[in-house]
């Protein structure tokens, strides 16, 4: 009988080892992949945002959550892709156009491919025209861009303006986020979310693109 | 005029420089650097609650040496006498002399980060600032031998690759001389310091006049004058900051 108590454990603990020998064992007796998913994994990612933004985790233990998720995932999801389940969503990241600062976007690409997301991360200081293009070339459901400085802010309205010109404005969506980044900036802006957490991106991730 | 100014320490040296010429008469409360570090809000609140202990019947204006500094500043209030502040996103801007000087510099140098005597000599890194800092708070603070305690080897590795080092990415550090040093000490300092991270090394001359024209009472659109009952905003354009209605 799959342990799931023990996956649930090993990823909330971060103990990417134990949570890859608990899923090869569940899968090896034929337990179905998405019930790992469903009553082990999930809740245990959200249980570990939820000390996250309790500040009981810290990023590092977030981080390692995430990480143990992943590797169950891996082992997974070929299963669930050749039974034809697609990921959550596919999502285009990266920090904007003179902005270095990633550490952040690095935690919001690791939560969301935790979180079940396909990531397609762009890396820092990702010119407009190369968010243009990786839009056009992979049809994402949503694009994740980061600032930590306000000097880099602007950045992220001139790419929503270019998605705009480039007639693709209306494929995807936006999520925007970075210490100095506020909602009411991203609504003015024209972005269609914000989240000030690595844990809250994966929610407002998970909602719209369910929109 | 008798003016209150309330100011980062990283401009201890250039402040004090400029306020001994100043035609004014200026009481000046120096704060620890980098609270921007404890998130815009924290830094807010912090930067209130000075302006609140103010006594307003001694002075014409608070004059507040920052900038935006990553919202630090947005949502200040100004109670019954203005807030005079530069416009600017941080403090770089005060010591190149102006936004588009800034703007220009940092455009074409990626990954710059800027050192002065204040970044240098006043507080350790961001030690001061304790536990509120949000490097700490979030264990993004953590050094790499901090993170082999903590987690053991084979995270820590993980970890390190992740988020170590929140200064990782930047490829040059730049001295900006303010004319204000005893001598090269802050410069060789500097420049040890990219020798041994295997960075780019600039020294570049500085500019006293927004910090001049702060304290001498010459305010023109390069600052932001807070009407009492008023609160700076950020704009998000050229002006960097606004002020607008505290509601």
């Amino acid at each position: 009988m799959a342990d799931l108590k023990k996956l649930y454990d090993a990823i909330l603990n971060g103990d990417q080892k134990t949570a890859i020998a608990v899923t090869e064992a569940a899968l090896a007796e034929k337990v179905d992949p998405q019930s790992l998913i469903n009553e082990a994994m999930i809740p245990a990612m959200n249980e570990a945002g939820s000390k996250f933004e309790c500040e009981e985790y810290f990023v590092p233990e977030l981080l390692l959550a995430a990480r143990a998720m992943k590797g169950s995932l891996a082992l997974i999801r070929p299963l669930l892709a050749a039974a034809g389940a697609e990921p959550v969503g596919r999502v285009i990241i990266g920090t904007v156009k003179g902005d270095l600062h990633d550490i952040g976007k690095n935690l919001v690409a690791s939560m969301l491919e935790g979180g079940g997301f396909e990531v397609i991360d762009l890396g820092a200081d990702v010119a407009v025209d190369k968010f243009v293009a990786a839009v056009k070339e992979r049809n994402p459901h949503l694009i994740c861009m980061s600032a930590l400085l306000t000097v880099t802010m602007p950045a992220m309205k001139t790419t929503i303006q270019a998605l705009r010109e480039a007639g693709v404005r209306e494929n995807v969506k936006v999520m925007v986020g970075g210490a100095p980044v506020t909602a009411e900036y991203a609504s003015e802006i024209g972005a269609d979310g914000y989240a000030d957490n690595a844990s809250a991106a994966v929610r407002k991730a998970r909602e719209l693109v369910a929109a | 005029m008798r003016l209150k100014l309330i100011a980062c320490e990283i401009l201890y040296r250039e402040l004090c420089a400029s306020l001994a010429r100043s035609p004014h008469q200026i009481d000046v409360e120096f704060l620890p650097k980098g609270l921007h570090d404890i998130g815009g809000a924290g830094m807010r609140d912090r930067l209130q609650a000075v302006v609140d202990r103010v006594d307003e019947s001694l002075y014409s204006a608070v004059l507040l040496g920052y900038a935006l500094c990553g919202m630090g500043l947005a949502g200040l209030t100004a109670r019954g006498i203005p807030l005079v502040l530069p416009r600017g996103h941080d403090c770089i801007t005060l010591f190149l002399g102006s936004r588009e000087r800034y703007m220009e510099y940092f455009t074409g140098n990626p990954g710059v980060y800027f050192k002065t005597t204040g970044w240098i000599e006043r507080g350790k890194d961001l030690d001061q600032l304790g536990p509120d800092s949000f490097y700490r708070k979030t264990g993004l603070g953590l050094t790499y031998e901090e993170m082999v305690e903590k987690y053991g080897e084979e995270n820590a590795q993980y970890l390190w690759d992740q988020i170590g080092g929140y200064t990782r990415n930047y490829g040059k550090l730049t001295f900006i001389e303010m004319g204000v040093e005893p001598d090269d000490r802050f410069e060789r300092h500097t420049e040890r310091e990219a020798v041994e991270r295997g960075m780019g090394y600039q020294k570049i001359t500085g500019d006293m006049r927004l910090i001049h024209r702060l304290v001498n009472g010459e305010w023109n659109d390069e600052f932001l004058v807070v009407p009492p009952g008023c609160r700076v905003a950020a704009s998000h354009d050229d002006g960097v900051i606004r002020s607008e209605k505290s509601s």
